[in-house]
């Protein structure tokens, strides 16, 4: 009897829900969902420290210039945001911005130069240790590292302010891009505990969206602020980005309609997804690449606060060696296909006007490889299939994180091919914090790890000889004639003298080749074709979102 | 009382234990704030404020006068304290376990005595054999297999989240049937391998006593079959299932990580596994003090109810 109000209460539960299923299932036609694999910690611009978050943020917040894409140059092209244009003096020192004078605060402020001026205050305070800290170079500063307000900044009225600039820094309009904070609110806090404050300061925006509600770890919300002069009125109206950490749970999400839209989509899925009529894919060539990396310096004697080389691969022929070693195809096709293409140095293809079209991809030809080390002395002498010089083996670990199925495949490849020509390696995988701080200390060996190219294409932190400037030349390569190009490069303004500057570093990048350069990753993109307007760029997937309408 | 305070003891020793691992294994929290676009100063500013250049006894003496306060610090990823962070997770980790909790435990009482009234008979072999394979079944390829199914094909259930965005604007029963219907699929994953265990633990225990001497003598005293199971087998089956039920709770109550992941719920799981990742100390050592707490409060409980049953254990207990 008891099994037959238990099953009767069971039926009573299903038939009481399911019903509700089709109003939830119901997609709303004035919503887009955004699929994201982690909440935002932040997303106050201050503190908004994933590429995620900025992105988000930026769409709540304006700054005095935006960047697009454009594809005709494949470069960046600037154009007025918060600022409805701008003048720059006749040395470069200093540039006068007007305001538009259209653009509201969420209660009902006027953004204005106090608001401007303010904001640079905050992002260069070491106090408040936002996102900018530290980057402020081109800027009158104080000791801390402070902008000198009264030196860096003359308010002319409320919409016109002039930002003056340090003698010779160079400076460019993404030295003016921040994005902009409401001074009336963010002023009343103690800027020690800013951190903390937040989260309840997030409603006072003035972007093309606005934060309507934020569930944490679930999803957040915004919705399209009608005063924007952003805003038309076919721009989509809630913009839902929605916390999803599993891969495969975001994938079928995608096939339900429960989201809109995901990043980084395998190239395995790719077939199965094209043939589903309601999905587009879009895709854009790569900013990212993964590298096989050769430490040039010793671990050992680097950790003991010596700079000696390393016994393996301080030799430029061993690393090319290397290269010629690593049958990077393979890797390629089996795990990118064609989203992918071989990397030869560290400037993206992307950027056509700086990319060096005369390099070649190092072809996969063991035989080379095996004729380079024996000129550099290594040769299997005592014929137990190790090669080996001055007594030593040519013998070591090669780390990675685990987890990354593409970086465990690549490290399964290197390790064989490298076999082939009389080199042990063990590939073992690391917990990635571990790794991380092991390679940024210098502590290993080999790695296999990956970048993204900054935007606009900064090389100076990777490849200057000083690693105390270069903290992420992990490989600790050092080359005085690419530090000069280097230097003249940050010296030099965009153009031709530029690129031709970038192309002779890829040039000497080439020959020393401190990495082995594996392949440049292609961003895919699945997406409803409910979303018009779609614009995939190399800045991401959700910039310009504003620009998004939703077919009916 | 004595208990109560060697389980404090523990509970203490533990959050030590974890703040000296934390600060001994590789990893450096600041890493966070080293990429590209940052400037590396930024790193050295941070680590100084979250105060981890500092030698690691004064570091620990510090952590030690302030957890008697209550006070377990600042989160680094959350830069929210601790505490805080911790409670807008733990309330949802709570509800979720001990539905999934309840459904275990009478899910498989049910069972149990069924199979056992059956014993030997087609249902009996079939849900021991079904019970292996769910419990065999890691709990992954049961939630995107039923992702599959109720809400791929199907298109019946979402396939993640707590609630649906527009939560807000609907009524009370409409809300509370969202909440229901978003839980359906994570807590049944969470459940099954749970039923499993204590469907198998609970059925073999009845075996046991059912083949006692006494059970025949109660019979030989002429108590009928219903009598003897209610009165006599049931109630000496269960006991040391309390134990094991007290342990699986606490478990629970430490999050599903893997379920957490797969339907994107916000659970201690998945708090505890991205501050470890992230490094976050303060936030690992939070959540390792409420896991702990709650495992010591689970096995109490199961310790009281089994006393309660057993009243043998109660002056076991107070000697």
């Amino acid at each position: 009897m008891n099994q037959k109000y238990t099953l009767f209460f069971v039926i009573l539960i299903f038939v009481l829900v399911l019903p509700s299923c089709n109003r939830n299932q119901h997609e709303k036609n004035d919503r887009i969902v955004v699929a994201i694999v982690a909440d935002a910690q932040s997303l106050n611009p201050l503190f908004a420290f994933s590429f995620q978050e900025v992105n988000i943020s930026e769409l709540l917040y304006l700054s005095l210039v935006q960047h697009e894409w454009n594809d005709s140059a494949d470069d960046v092209r600037s154009y007025p945001m918060a600022a409805k244009e701008w003048k720059w003096n006749n040395d470069s020192t200093s540039v006068t911005v007007n305001l538009r004078n259209d653009i509201n605060w969420r209660d009902g402020y006027k953004l204005t130069s106090e608001d401007v001026v303010f904001s640079f205050d905050l992002y260069s305070d070491p106090d408040i240790q936002s996102r900018f800290f530290g980057t402020f170079n081109k800027f009158y500063l104080d000791k801390d590292q402070h902008i000198d307000l009264k030196k860096s900044f003359v308010i002319n009225n409320p919409y016109s302010l002039v930002i003056n600039f340090r003698p010779h820094s160079n400076p460019g309009l993404f030295d003016i891009d921040i994005p902009i904070l409401p001074r009336h609110v963010f002023s009343k806090f103690n800027r020690k505990q800013f951190a903390q404050l937040e989260k309840g300061n997030d409603s006072v925006t003035c972007g093309p969206f606005y934060l309507y509600k934020w569930n944490p770890t679930q999803s957040i919300i915004l919705r399209a602020d009608e005063k924007s002069f952003l805003h038309k009125p076919a721009t989509v109206k809630e913009l839902i980005f929605k916390v999803i950490p599993d891969y495969n749970s975001r994938i079928t999400q995608l096939k339900n309609g429960e989201i809109d839209l995901m990043e980084n989509v395998r190239n395995d899925q790719l077939r199965e997804l094209t043939a589903i009529n309601k999905i587009k894919i879009s895709a854009v060539k790569g900013r990212e690449y993964d590298y096989a990396g050769w430490n040039n310096l010793d671990p050992a004697a680097f950790n003991n606060k010596k700079d000696s080389p390393n016994k393996l691969f301080s030799s430029a022929k061993v690393r090319i060696a290397l290269t010629y070693a690593i049958n990077r195809e393979e890797i390629l096709d089996e795990y990118l296909g064609n989203n992918g293409a071989l990397a030869v140095g560290p400037v993206a293809p992307i950027f056509k006007d700086s990319y060096n079209y005369n390099l070649k991809p190092i072809p996969y030809n063991p035989e080379k490889a095996k004729e380079l080390l024996a000129e550099d002395g290594w040769k299997d002498l005592n014929k137990d299939g190790i090669i080996e010089k001055n007594g030593a083996q040519f013998s070591f670990i090669l780390n990675y994180a685990g987890g990354n199925p593409r970086r465990e495949f690549a490290a399964t490849i290197i390790k064989n091919n490298l076999k082939a020509i009389g080199i042990n390696v063990q590939a073992e995988p690391m917990e990635p914090g571990v790794l991380m701080e092991k390679i940024f200390t210098h502590k290993l060996n080999a790695w296999l790890a990956g970048w993204t190219v900054p935007i606009p294409i900064d090389l100076k932190p990777y490849w200057f000889s000083d690693l105390i400037q270069a903290p992420f030349n992990l490989a600790g390569y050092k080359n005085p004639d690419v530090d000069k190009l280097l230097d003249k490069i940050d010296k030099s303004k965009a153009g031709n003298d530029k690129n031709i500057l970038y192309r002779q570093f890829q040039d000497i990048i080439y020959q020393d080749n401190p990495v082995t350069f594996l392949y440049w990753i292609d961003n895919i993109v699945a997406h409803s074709d409910r979303i018009e307007n779609f614009r995939i760029t190399p800045l991401g997937s959700v910039h310009h979102c504003w620009n998004w309408s939703v077919k009916n | 009382m004595k208990r109560l305070l060697s389980s404090l003891i523990v509970l203490f020793l533990m959050v030590c234990f974890v703040f000296i691992l934390l600060r001994i294994s590789p990893g450096d929290p600041s890493l966070k704030f080293v990429s590209p676009e940052l400037n590396p100063v930024l790193a050295q500013k941070v680590k100084d404020s979250f105060g981890l250049n500092r030698p690691i006894p004064e570091q620990f003496v510090q952590f030690i006068s302030n957890i008697f306060s209550g006070n377990f610090g600042v989160s680094y990823d959350f830069r929210k304290p601790v505490t805080e962070v911790i409670s807008n997770h733990l309330p949802f980790t709570i509800i979720f376990s001990l539905i999934s909790f309840i459904i275990q435990l009478s899910v498989s009482y049910f069972l149990a005595i069924w199979s056992i009234k059956k014993m030997n008979g087609f249902v009996d072999r079939l849900l021991s054999k079904t019970s292996l394979v769910f419990y065999a079944l890691p709990s992954f390829v049961i939630g995107v297999f039923l992702i599959f199914i109720f809400s791929e094909k199907l298109h019946l259930l979402p396939a993640s989240g707590l609630s649906s965005y527009d939560v807000d604007s609907l009524s009370a029963g409409e809300r509370y049937a969202d909440y229901l219907l978003h839980m359906i699929l994570p807590v049944i994953t969470l459940s099954l391998g749970g039923i499993a265990v204590f469907y198998k633990y609970l059925r073999d225990n009845l075996d046991e006593i059912f083949n006692k001497m006494f059970i025949l003598n109660l019979s030989a005293f002429g108590l009928s079959p219903k009598e003897i199971t209610k009165k006599h087998v049931i109630p000496n089956a269960i006991s040391p299932l309390i134990s094991v039920a007290g342990v699986e709770l606490g478990v629970l109550f430490s999050g599903a990580l893997i379920t957490e992941v797969i339907f994107g719920l916000p659970g201690m799981g998945r708090l505890t596994v991205n501050a470890i990742l992230s490094r976050d100390y303060p936030l690992v050592v939070g959540c390792t003090f409420m896991s702990g707490l709650l495992i010591i409060i689970c096995n109490l409980i199961a310790d009281l109810l089994k006393a309660k049953i057993d009243k043998r254990l109660i002056r076991g207990m107070l000697n």
